[in-house]
């Protein structure tokens, strides 16, 4: 009796706690949601009064008919998969590089990770002033040929361009995840192996980098998030152009909804991505957790 | 491993929770509310209005009112500021809330509209989204600002489903066509040409001298309409059909675009022209890169613009000489014609809950003694309302000069919304690309054209 009069009040506790965050995401998060859901049913313009119920028409216009989405799929696909590796390895070995006792590493790890406090559309602006204009100038300076393609005007380059700019926004963020990780490796660990006779590579690969496992999920499921939600550089990059040739589902459905008038089909598509990404990362965070070992 | 599975989640809600934020209907019929308390409060005004001007103003003036307007167009903030402040004088009792943007306005419209925030005067594009927002828009057709209103203006504003009406005012009437640097044509020793064989001669002529001769804004999707629309009003005229009986065949997939030589043959031959003897990286060139070539006699001709380009060309270089005309489509030198009409349109929320406050301010900005010392002093605009004044403008004086004596073109990008528009910009981007071929190019346009605004109908 008193036990369960305790759980009573517990439970009273915990609601009274979790309550109100679970109100506020409710509002706006599934709520919102729900309603996206219902609006994906239906043909809307997003100004019209009254959407029209359509049932799944919209999901047989993305899936079958129109190329628009699946094409925008493939995009951000690729755009992850470079963005994740890279970001990733780059960071890896600047935190590398910059957990070593050198000069001005506080500086450099600053310097890294000013990028990233900047936001995204300012530092797209910036680098399309460097793609356009200031590439114009070295070239004129120094004649170098690569300064003088079309970074942003040719869709081929334009694929790279993006992604790199991505990743010189966001690989400060990773850069301190990995600090953070390498500094708790502990060092007794490490001079056991130089006795054993290891050498510095297989110090890296055999102790560091499995140690490292649970900072390497982290900064992979946090690189991959950010990479399938990668929105506002492209739009202040290159809108999507030239032609079509840099959509990301994001700005697609964006796109569709506010652009084009399509409110429905937007909904829709959300929906469909919001199911294709809960699938990928759950993945991709199985098998990563399921490899870190501990000590 | 649960928790992480919940951020997990968390962390995919929230992706797909970003672009669902602004659907909400409620709002609505709270809005209708006050608006027929407005229309019972405005008619004993109205009523009053003929027999006694001076005393029902006055009666009115008491009571404060604010009226929201939430438009596009932001070169013209400076313009409308003095507007307003000049209103101040004649009602002190209204308060003007102005607010613009430019970058993504149909996006911060639609969620104010959705969230039952109609700003009482909003801005669209004029033609086809007249009917779009037909549900949120007064008619101005009784009123004095209508009659004020030049023709190719009115006709604008007129509502395709409700077979009339004047559904906005413009802040402008506009021209369109190839604004180009007279200085460089003479140093080559030509003249403006007006054929396409004249055209190809003269790039020639103007290259050797070192100029390149176009600078293009390939890289803008909205450049594309502009230079699209005096194709596409050429081909209806060497067909002998009427600009929108054009537009909606393309609509309706009864026609193809290789149906009209003017579409087909004459639109890319320009492009492949203009590609050809223009900017390095045409996909990077954008409106300032245009107007920076031009002002400073880098290139000729810039493509895709018209009156507005006129005073950034001026600040950049006084002296600039600015020469005005069509395009050359084909041999045919009577196709060569300038276009001329307003392509925006400002919206009057008809549920206002001030609306004869609102009404009385547009009636006021066209029709008041200050109306074209605005139109032409303050924001040097090509005059939407009736007037025999001259403009200070090379534009607008060379604009008005082809039409009295060539006639103009038809303004048809009013036919189709801005998301044909910016789909159709695309597609020709990836054809300068080298992405898509010539009828593969067609073939998108062509459905997309349907699927866009064929449906939106």
């Amino acid at each position: 009796m008193l036990s369960s009069k305790r759980k009573m009040k517990e439970m009273a506790e915990n609601l009274a706690f979790t309550l109100p965050a679970f109100l506020l995401a409710a509002l706006m998060i599934y709520i919102p949601f729900i309603m996206s859901g219902y609006y994906s049913l239906t043909k809307w313009n997003g100004i019209a009064k009254e959407p029209k119920f359509i049932g799944l028409e919209n999901f047989k216009t993305i899936l079958i008919e129109s190329k628009d989405f699946i094409n925008s799929l493939l995009f951000t696909g690729k755009y992850t998969l470079v963005f994740v590796v890279f970001s990733n390895v780059i960071a890896l070995a600047l935190a590398v590089a910059l957990t070593r006792k050198i000069k001005l590493a506080n500086f450099f790890r600053g310097v890294f990770f000013i990028p990233y406090i900047m936001s995204m559309t300012i530092v797209g602006f910036i680098w399309k002033f460097i793609f356009s204009s200031g590439f114009e100038q070295i070239y004129k300076a120094t004649q170098w040929g690569w300064l003088n393609l079309s970074w942003l005007g040719d869709p081929k380059l334009a694929f790279y361009s993006v992604v790199f700019v991505g990743i010189w926004q966001q690989l400060g963020f990773y850069i301190v995840l990995y600090i953070a990780g390498l500094q708790a490796v502990p060092s007794d660990v490490l001079e056991a192996a130089t006795v054993d006779g290891a050498n510095g590579w297989q110090k890296f690969f055999r102790v560091t980098l499995p140690l490292l496992g649970p900072s390497i999920t982290t900064c992979i499921f946090m690189s991959l998030t950010n990479a399938l939600k990668v929105f506002d550089i492209i739009l202040a990059l290159t809108k999507g152009g030239p032609g079509n040739s840099t959509y990301s589902v994001t700005l697609q459905i964006y796109n569709e909804a506010f652009t084009s008038n399509n409110y429905g089909l937007g909904s829709a598509e959300s929906i469909v991505y919001f199911l294709f990404v809960l699938v990928i990362t759950q993945v991709v965070l199985k098998i990563f957790s399921s490899r870190e070992v501990d000590l | 491993m649960k928790k992480k599975m919940l951020s997990a989640l968390l962390c995919v809600a929230m992706v797909a929770s970003l672009l669902v934020g602004c659907g909400s209907s409620a709002a609505a019929p709270a809005a209708e509310a006050p608006a027929a308390e407005a229309k019972e409060e405005a008619a004993p005004a109205e009523e009053a209005a003929p027999a006694e001007e001076a005393a029902p103003a006055a009666e009115a003036s008491d009571e404060p009112v604010e009226i929201y307007m939430f438009i596009s167009s932001p070169e013209y903030a400076d313009a409308i500021n003095t507007l307003i402040e000049e209103y101040k004088a004649v009602a002190p009792n209204v308060t003007i809330n102005y607010e613009t943007t430019q970058n993504d306005y149909p996006t911060l419209l639609k969620a104010k509209l959705n969230s039952g925030e109609v700003p009482d005067i909003f801005s669209s594009t004029s033609g086809m989204e007249i009917d779009t927002y037909l549900d949120y828009s007064y008619d101005l057709a009784g009123e004095p600002i209508a009659t004020a209103m030049t023709d190719s203006v009115a006709a604008a504003m007129a509502s395709t489903k409700q077979g009339g009406g004047v559904y906005g005012l413009a802040i402008k009437g506009n021209w369109f066509g190839c604004v180009y640097n007279k200085a460089v044509f003479d140093a080559a020793g030509v003249a403006y040409p007006t054929t396409f064989s004249e055209l190809e001669s003269a790039c020639e002529a103007i290259s050797a001298t070192g100029v390149k001769p176009f600078t293009t804004g390939f890289g803008e999707w909205w450049v594309w309409k502009h230079l699209g629309q005096h194709f596409v009003s050429a081909a209806a005229e060497t067909a002998g059909i009427s600009t929108g009986e054009l537009v909606e065949k393309m609509k309706n997939g009864e026609a193809k675009i290789s149906d009209y030589p003017e579409m087909y043959n004459d639109f890319f031959n320009f492009v492949d022209l203009a590609v050809k003897y223009g900017d390095d990286k045409p996909l990077e060139c954008t409106l300032s890169t245009e107007e920076a070539a031009v002002a400073t006699g880098e290139a000729a001709m810039m493509i895709g613009q018209g009156a507005w380009v006129e005073g950034d060309c001026l600040a950049i270089d006084p002296d600039v000489q600015i020469g005005f005309a069509g395009y050359p489509v084909n041999d045919n030198a009577a196709l060569t014609k300038v276009v001329s009409g307003s392509d925006q349109a400002l919206r009057v929320n008809k549920d206002s809950e001030h609306l004869q406050a609102v009404l009385d301010f547009v009636n006021w900005w066209y029709t008041s003694d200050y109306a074209e010392t605005w139109f032409n002093d303050v924001a040097g605009v090509v005059l939407p309302i009736k007037s025999d004044a001259v403009s200070t403008f090379e534009v607008i004086k060379q604009g008005s000069e082809h039409a009295a004596a060539e006639g103009t073109a038809d303004l048809a990008i009013s036919y189709d919304t801005d998301s044909f528009h910016q789909v159709f910009g695309e597609t020709m981007q990836s054809y300068v690309a080298g992405t898509l071929s010539k009828d593969e190019a067609c073939a998108e346009i062509e459905k997309q054209w349907q699927a866009i605004d064929g449906a939106a109908e």
